[in-house]
């Protein structure tokens, strides 16, 4: 016991060190969610890399049934894709359908208006605060954009301030699509620079130009359908038979002032509908 | 202790907000670790970068990967000190341009401001894949940073 006592008396800087250096090491991974993420997916590389090697090697012993599948699947995507052109045919000539749904999202949404009163842009995990909160009806995940266009989700709320996880974040995933297109991709960040993003999950059979305009989806409650993102600056065609499309965000990160938060009539409804039925399933 | 808060604020309400050329923004605050008196014990010198560190950290939303860097820079500090520092003995030295002549002062507070911004660059993108580009931002910050540190002194050398 005495030698113990001893020894970590006589160590006790380095001791020292390493417990900071460890309760540091323990707050990064606890607290910030980008760390985490990459914490765990970074093990999971090690353990990727080792499947992918035994897969490689059994690849090969059945080349000829999967030829078989992919054919009779080609087949099918085939038969699927005239049908739908049909369909979209049909589609564009009743033009007042498309007028009336716009309608009807027009009028289930509505605008609070908030200052930003703090943007701490540091490097991958951007932040900022507005000055309305829960007493203005301001909820966590509600949609925030600008004149010009989106720019981030709620993340956390207090009485009279809010703070947005802005699409220029490294966690901040945001569905969006090619305006025209109905194919969903994934907007996300890959850190560096204020006014470019990255959406992926786009497949290669949609024809992609430099200039296309990409706006929100609609499939979330979170924004409404057709808000402006950005234009395609570039894109590359991956291996996967996806593309890597580099967005010019609309919004001008480094000069927010006002931002709008958007509000959907129905969002608790639709949260609990969705609740509901997630239950149902189980 | 006033210093300490000083070279918080300046750094909270200033300098983070400096971002020259989208990237750049300089970490001053570590210049405080940088003067410690000799008088101040390893242990006592790491705690007070642990807590600067942490500080920082709760303002800039990165929990974390200040204190962890400034811990690393404090546990160096002496060390450097020693190394860069004169070696007659004196009881109570406070690192200076006087005190350490002008080469051996700009290596000293170079290598460490260096090493703190490398560490805490790479902690921050947790990542070694992106190494080329926080290597050159870590190398730029570090140089506005010392730039800043150089103006300090040249001050405080009038004022004598």
């Amino acid at each position: 016991m005495r030698t113990l006592i001893l020894f970590l008396l006589r160590f006790k800087t380095l001791f020292l060190f390493l417990g900071l250096e460890l309760i540091s090491f323990w707050l990064i991974v606890n607290n910030n969610q980008f760390q985490r993420n990459h914490f765990l997916s970074s093990s999971n590389v090690m353990v990727g890399s080792v499947y992918s090697l035994s897969d490689k090697v059994y690849k090969y012993f059945s080349l000829a049934s999967v030829n078989a599948t992919l054919a009779k699947k080609n087949e099918d995507l085939n038969t699927e894709l005239v049908q739908l052109r049909e369909q979209l045919a049909f589609y564009r000539q009743d033009a007042s359908y498309a007028g009336r749904r716009y309608h009807s999202v027009q009028n289930n949404y509505s605008f609070i208006t908030a200052k930003v009163i703090h943007f701490s842009a540091v490097n991958q995990k951007n932040y900022f605060t507005i000055n309305k909160g829960e007493n203005d009806n301001v909820k966590v995940g509600m949609g925030v954009v600008n004149e010009r266009g989106v720019v981030g989700i709620i993340n956390s709320t207090s009485s009279h301030f809010s703070t947005v996880m802005p699409i220029v974040n490294a966690s901040s995933k945001t569905s969006a699509t090619i305006k025209g297109k109905t194919r969903l991709g994934q907007l996300s960040w890959k850190g560096k620079d204020l006014q470019h993003a990255t959406l992926e999950e786009v497949p290669l059979y949609i024809p992609v130009t430099i200039g296309d305009t990409i706006v929100t989806s609609g499939y979330s409650s979170t924004f409404p359908e057709g808000f402006m993102v950005g234009k395609v600056s570039s894109f590359t065609e991956r291996n996967d038979n996806f593309y890597n499309i580099r967005v010019r965000l609309a919004v001008d990160f480094d000069q927010l002032s006002y931002v709008d938060v958007i509000k959907y009539q129905y969002a608790e409804e639709k949260a609990a509908l969705e609740k509901r039925k997630g239950q149902g399933n189980d | 202790m006033l210093s300490c808060v000083g070279f918080l604020l300046l750094q909270i309400l200033l300098l983070n907000n400096i971002k020259f050329l989208g990237f750049i923004t300089p970490y001053l605050y570590i210049y405080f670790i940088l003067l410690l008196p000799s008088s101040v014990s390893k242990e006592m010198t790491m705690v007070w970068g642990f807590l600067m560190g942490l500080v920082l950290d709760i303002f800039c939303d990165t929990l974390g990967c200040n204190a962890f860097a400034t811990t690393f820079v404090s546990f160096l500090k002496p060390y450097f000190q020693n190394f860069f520092g004169p070696k007659d003995d004196f009881d109570d030295m406070k690192p200076s341009i006087d005190r350490f002549g002008f080469n051996m002062f700009i290596q000293y507070v170079a290598y460490l401001v260096l090493i703190h911004h490398l560490v805490f660059f790479l902690i921050e993108a947790f990542t070694f894949s992106m190494f080329w580009y926080t290597l050159l931002k870590a190398v730029c910050c570090s140089i506005f940073t010392l730039l800043l540190i150089l103006c300090f002194e040249y001050f405080k050398a009038k004022r004598r």
